[in-house]
């Protein structure tokens, strides 16, 4: 007879992370057809962990636990579809086939990671728009429930149920492969796969007071999966470890950038002491590793301009004409008004900000920046550094109207009353 | 201890998946590290003795010889007991305390206090687990 004496300790986000993970396991034995299924067996898995573990405390080996409990739910649905239909003959052979003594091994580590990596290949499948990838992954992999995500992309628990619906049908109506690509197929399919965690680490590192939490663990999702990519001898590539650089070196500087009041800081206005040391160590030796092959790839890029502004001591001390060189290298790879945005902060630190508004003025795509605050933010601030100040206040006027989330309306409106008091 | 502990028990109802599916996984794991809290505190203190989960699966058994065999809960699911900790406590008040405090409840949990009586109505003293009578 067992106390309620906890056992073992979990570590944090075990439930959602080994949400994911069952997900894995059972989507090898059920097959990918069974999707909604699967969901609903982990989902049932979890809830039997949660309740028992609340109650019995925690057993020694939990991962075990709920993935025999799992398999274990699975059996009997199975059992009891096949009875009252008879319709689900494939799933019983999928089951015998993959449980079978030919089937591959259930349990050691290698193989639950490259079920997961399997999943996320199934999410971030072409044929699935990028968008419902990462909700999708979300998910799935991630373990989040609707409501998080609802949360973190400032939408509906309803849209998103719908989208993730949707998401479902398609991938079973189209039957996406669970396995991991080869050959000639592989590398573009890692690129979507990068791709799909590049949008979540954005996702998550964009600024919103409320829920600054929630957005911080899409960024940890993103560096958790992407490590997940590089470990398997698939995804281990250099745009990889260079995403990851990327990834770490962006998130070392997380603690620094809003103020007690959650407002936006400046990057000459962040305390580098908050800079996580730690994170730049591991994202440099990541871009280390990164730079191996004859592809430079915009992660590379973006990756060093991260780390020239993680290795100044402080602002003005920052190597700008390298900034400078590696945005120009982005221009050149991939020509984008925000890249142009981007190039024309650092050229203002180079070459003063009236070759910075011309980089802004010659950027392709202008209505496509007209609409974007940062643009008019950006442009506020250069016409302010100039003391052109009513053309300052006309621009963060625009920005103003345009910016959608609470920390970036208090910190424009701060350099809106600032301009407006020195015309 | 207290020489004058008396044995309770404490009947958790309202526990079931059903109570908790709408949490999140993040949620339920902060819910369980609370409900583990709350009792290893107990135990450290002496005041817990044990404490069980339940299988849902439930039978009951009624009718001459038995032959009334129903499965399930007979009343709602969430009337089922889910599971159980038996504790020491000065009195039903302290009990009561006690139980007050669970993390559950603020998610549905129900618990019913019962004193255990430790002479059985057939005259024959309960087989002491050690720790409950001294």
């Amino acid at each position: 007879m067992s106390s309620a004496s906890s056992n073992g300790e979990l570590i944090e986000h075990f439930f959602r992370h080994e949400t994911g993970r069952l997900h894995g396991v059972l989507l090898r034995l059920l097959g990918i057809e069974n999707m909604a299924l699967v969901e609903d067996l982990a989902q049932e898995a979890m809830l039997r962990a949660f309740r028992s573990w609340s109650m019995g405390g925690i057993p020694a080996n939990p991962s075990a636990w709920i993935t025999q409990v799992a398999k274990n739910l699975a059996r009997d649905a199975l059992r009891h579809r096949t009875m009252s239909s008879g319709k689900e003959a494939s799933l019983q052979v999928h089951w015998e086939m993959t449980t079978g003594a030919n089937g591959p091994p259930a349990n050691d580590g290698v193989g639950v990671n490259d079920d997961t990596l399997r999943l996320l290949f199934v999410c971030c499948h072409p044929s699935v728009s990028s968008d419902a990838q990462v909700v999708l992954a979300l998910k799935v992999i991630c373990g989040f429930s609707t409501s998080e995500i609802a949360r973190a992309f400032l939408s509906t628990e309803a849209a998103i149920e719908k989208q993730l619906t949707r998401t479902r049908q398609r991938i079973q109506t189209e039957r996406l492969p669970f396995e991991i690509p080869e050959g000639d197929n592989l590398e573009a399919r890692v690129d979507g796969v990068l791709a799909a965690l590049y949008l979540l680490f954005n996702e998550g590192y964009k600024a919103s007071a409320g829920e600054r939490l929630l957005r911080e663990d899409l960024c940890r999702e993103a560096i958790r999966l992407t490590s997940l990519v590089i470990q398997h001898p698939a995804g281990n590539r250099p745009s990889a470890r260079a995403l990851l650089a990327l990834m770490l070196l962006t998130m070392a500087r997380f603690p620094s950038r809003t103020d007690e009041q959650g407002a936006l800081l400046r990057l000459d206005d962040q305390d580098r002491a908050k800079w996580d040391q730690s994170l730049i160590d591991q994202g440099l030796l990541q871009m280390a590793q990164a730079a191996q092959g004859d592809r430079i790839t915009e992660y590379h890029l973006q990756a060093g301009i991260a780390a020239l502004h993680c290795l100044a001591p402080n602002y003005a001390s920052t190597d700008w004409a390298g900034i400078v060189r590696f945005y120009n290298g982005l221009s050149r790879l991939h020509a984008s008004p925000i890249v142009e945005l981007n190039r024309a902060v650092a050229i203002a630190q180079v070459d003063g900000p009236q070759a910075a508004l011309e980089c802004i003025a010659n950027a392709p795509q202008q209505d496509k920046l007209e609409r974007y605050y940062l643009t008019h933010a950006t442009i506020g601030e250069l016409h302010w550094r100039l003391g052109e100040h009513r053309q300052a206040a006309e621009s963060f006027r625009r920005a103003l109207q345009q910016a959608q989330l609470e920390p970036e309306q208090l910190y424009l409106q701060r350099m809106l009353d600032r301009a407006v008091a020195a015309v | 201890m207290s020489t004058d502990s008396t044995p309770f028990l404490l009947l958790f109802r309202n526990s079931g998946p059903e109570t908790h599916r709408h949490l999140s996984a993040d949620e339920r794991q902060r819910l369980m590290v609370a409900w583990n809290g709350w009792y290893d505190r107990l135990a450290a203190q002496g005041k817990a003795v044990e404490g069980q989960p339940l299988e849902l699966e439930t039978r009951v058994v009624s009718g001459p010889e038995g032959k009334r065999v129903v499965d399930g809960p007979f009343a709602e699911a969430k009337e089922a007991i889910g599971g159980f900790v038996k504790l020491l406590a000065r009195d039903l008040d302290e009990a009561t305390e006690i139980a007050q405090q669970h993390p559950g409840l603020q998610y549905g949990l129900v618990i019913e206090i019962r004193e255990l009586t430790v002479n059985c109505h057939l005259g024959v003293t309960a087989r002491p687990s050690a720790s409950v009578v001294r």
